[in-house]
């Protein structure tokens, strides 16, 4: 049969690159650790567009789901010191499938009440629980409190971590194979519809935020094992929103977007902390950061202007071009001017801080240039090496 | 009476089938009666017009009989059971599917997505099964795909499937909501204004399918129009509204000489 033919296949293929990812990186412990975080934060970007970009929710509180898987998987281990006897492989997977169900039960609890209202409750409501369940752990002092807990054992996979990014991706991908994902999609579109149409708005919505939840919940399983260390702190509610722009800057919906998005995004920074000059690590004056700006608006603007006026092909092209040389060069000569300003030419800022600068930087100037998000509603396929013309979400 | 004995006689001699009826029903907005005490029985098979000036209560028919509302008063009843309240999504899976006078279609979603929306509501296979891709789910989608394929060309949208339907002309996203409302194979259906906006020969097609959905895929049509000439060719019984109250009710030649219609159809011509 052609359909077990194509599934084993793909099956096959998925276990083959993360064991091949697995065993390029294993030997380097720093770059191990980067490539199992890149994949946890595929999960996430990839479990929350199911609820944002492809059923339409507005849930900002990602990092709660992930804390609480994490959590899961410490409090399980502080209370239950046995089951370290277990063979890490193992333990780990058990870990998952705890938080994984732990979440998605939280999930419920969380979703259930503000998914039946209409608006934005989900996005307030979301927004409190992460923030609510950082304060409550904190001050909860038999797992650690603020001070945070310890995880052990330290297991550090790139296979499980790579796997579990890509049975996210699986389920969201099969489900818009099928008539059954156009229900969510139906929901994202117009509620009012999709109910006429025997939708259950709120059981889908539902479904959506539990197994979006979940898989969040798996992927802090891994993190605290990862980590062998977790506190309150290690869940800012800004990771929430680096999420989110994940998925918004990939486009709301696509698939292909929040990954790519989600490697990108983490790489910069990490690619960033990493540079250096003559074996310096790289330092960033905070008067080059002002003048970067300036030039990175500008250029925006440009670009805006370009996009929305002018209309032959070599003429945009010159723009474009210019306002990306036009930034360099004025970067660099604001840069020399702002040096000499006392409050501005002494100071350094540290790669963190500059993330989500340019992450705001980035975030703009998709929303101007294309609102839709980079890859749009579209999916990568092998329709992309054929002829162009399928654009639909179901294949 | 003499309507009863049409009824029988164009049902083959035997008595049809009570499918829809309003028993009085009412709704209130705050001080506003929109739809004060109408009473209709739609019999299976009928193809049955609902018209009335700009402002009568039609729209709002709809939304009480598909959930969107719940009368404040009076009945509602669908094959003798009575759906006062019952949620849109119950009412749909019940049987009775709509269209909406300002056009809601899943813009993003392809002409045929939108139609397998509609087909989706018969599925026999669970949701979760989706996330695993069962060979029943695919098998499933792949005639669901079909059927809307075949609908879309009923409604003669068949060079429009892959369409996105937010890029679709006026005329062609109406006859898209029918299409969609025909998928979730609805024993009534119901259609509000879907001539609106079209050029006279779009609605002679329309004509022809809306008969088509009656004849060939055997569904009772429920149809608001403005278009009295359209309405007067099409429908074998018409309701008559204004100001939420039901002013008439028979065959087209009864409702077109009836002195009230009259009265209130220019009573909108003079406002206008
Ligand atoms: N949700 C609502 N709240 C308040 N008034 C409404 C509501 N829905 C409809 N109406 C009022 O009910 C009356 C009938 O509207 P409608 O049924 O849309 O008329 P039409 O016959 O043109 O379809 C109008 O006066 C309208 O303003
Ligand atoms: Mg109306």
């Amino acid at each position: 049969m052609k359909f077990w033919g194509t599934r084993l296949g793909s099956i096959v293929l998925a276990v083959a690159g993360c064991y091949l990812l697995q065993t390029i990186f294993q030997g380097n412990p720093g770059m191990n650790r980067l490539v199992v975080l890149a994949c946890l934060w595929v999960t996430l970007s990839v479990s929350l567009n199911l609820i944002n970009g492809i059923t339409g929710q507005f849930s900002i509180g990602h990092a709660g789901f992930w804390m609480t898987g994490a959590y899961i998987s410490g409090v399980i281990m502080k209370f239950q010191p046995q089951l370290k006897s277990m063979p890490a492989m193992q333990l780990l997977l058990l870990m998952m499938l705890i938080a994984f169900i732990g979440t998605g039960i939280m999930g419920l609890l969380v979703g259930l009440p503000s998914l039946r209202l209409k608006g934005d409750y989900l996005a307030i409501v979301t927004l409190g629980f992460g923030e609510i369940l950082r304060i409550v752990v904190n001050a909860s002092e038999p797992i650690g409190g603020s001070y945070g807990l310890f995880v052990e054992p330290k297991v550090n996979s790139i296979f499980i971590a790579a796997m579990l990014a890509v049975i996210t991706i699986a389920a969201c991908r099969n489900l818009l194979q099928t008539a059954h994902g156009l229900e969510f999609l139906s929901v994202r579109e117009d509620e009012v519809a999709s109910q006429a149409m025997g939708v259950n708005n709120t059981t889908i919505k539902v479904v959506a935020f539990v197994i979006g939840a979940a898989f969040a919940g798996a992927a802090g399983a891994v993190f605290a094992h990862l980590e062998g260390f977790i506190s309150p702190t290690s869940f800012p509610m800004a990771f929430s929103f680096i999420v989110l722009t994940m998925v918004v800057l990939g486009g709301t919906g696509s698939i292909t977007g929040s990954v790519v998005a989600a490697i990108v995004l983490f790489a910069i920074p990490e690619y960033l902390r990493g540079m250096s000059v003559n074996g310096e690590p790289l330092r960033f004056t905070l008067a080059g950061f002002v003048a970067f700006a300036i030039a990175g608006i500008g250029a925006l603007a440009l670009a805006k202007y370009t996009q929305d006026r002018v209309h032959d092909s070599k003429g945009k092209l010159i723009r474009y071009i210019g306002a990306v040389v036009g930034a360099i060069v004025v970067t660099g000569v604001f840069a020399a001017i702002f040096r000499n300003i006392p409050a501005l030419g002494g100071k350094e800022i540290g790669v963190d801080q500059i993330r989500y600068v340019i992450f705001s930087l980035v975030l703009i100037a998709v929303m101007l240039l294309r609102p839709q998000g980079v890859f749009g509603h579209h999916e990568f396929g092998w329709h992309w090496f054929k002829s162009k013309k399928s654009q639909e979400t179901v294949a | 009476m003499a309507l009863v004995q049409e009824q029988e006689i164009a049902g083959d001699g035997c008595v049809s089938e009570t499918i829809l009826e309003l028993k009085e029903a009412t709704i209130k907005f705050g001080g506003l009666t929109a739809v004060n005490k109408v009473s209709f029985v739609l019999n299976r098979g009928d193809l049955f017009g609902l018209i009335g000036p700009n402002g009568a209560g039609k729209t709002t028919c709809f939304n009480l009989i598909t959930g969107v509302y719940r009368p404040t008063s009076g009945d509602i009843e669908f094959k003798g059971k009575v759906i006062n309240g019952f949620a849109p999504n119950k009412i749909a899976t019940l049987g009775i599917c709509r269209t909406f006078q300002n056009i809601r279609l899943f813009g993003a979603l392809s002409a045929r997505e939108n139609v397998m929306v509609g087909a989706n509501l018969r599925s026999k296979t669970v949701m979760p099964s989706s996330f695993w891709l069962l060979p029943p789910v695919i098998r499933e989608t792949d005639e669901m795909r079909a059927k809307a394929e075949h609908l879309l060309e009923v409604v003669g949208l068949k060079e429009d499937m892959s369409t996105r339907s937010a890029d679709l002309s006026y005329g062609e996203q109406r006859r898209l909501e029918i299409a969609r409302a025909m998928a979730t194979d609805p024993e009534l259906i119901l259609l509000d204004e879907p001539a609106a906006g079209m050029n006279p020969l779009e609605k002679e097609t329309l004509q022809k399918v809306v008969r088509r959905i009656r004849d060939e895929f055997s569904m009772t049509v429920l149809l608001i129009e403005h278009d009295m000439r359209f309405v007067m060719g099409l429908c074998e019984r018409i309701v008559v509204l204004d100001h939420g109250e039901e002013i008439a009710q028979g065959p087209p030649e009864s409702i077109r000489s009836n002195p009230k219609v009259i009265e209130a159809y220019l009573g909108e011509a003079a406002t206008h």
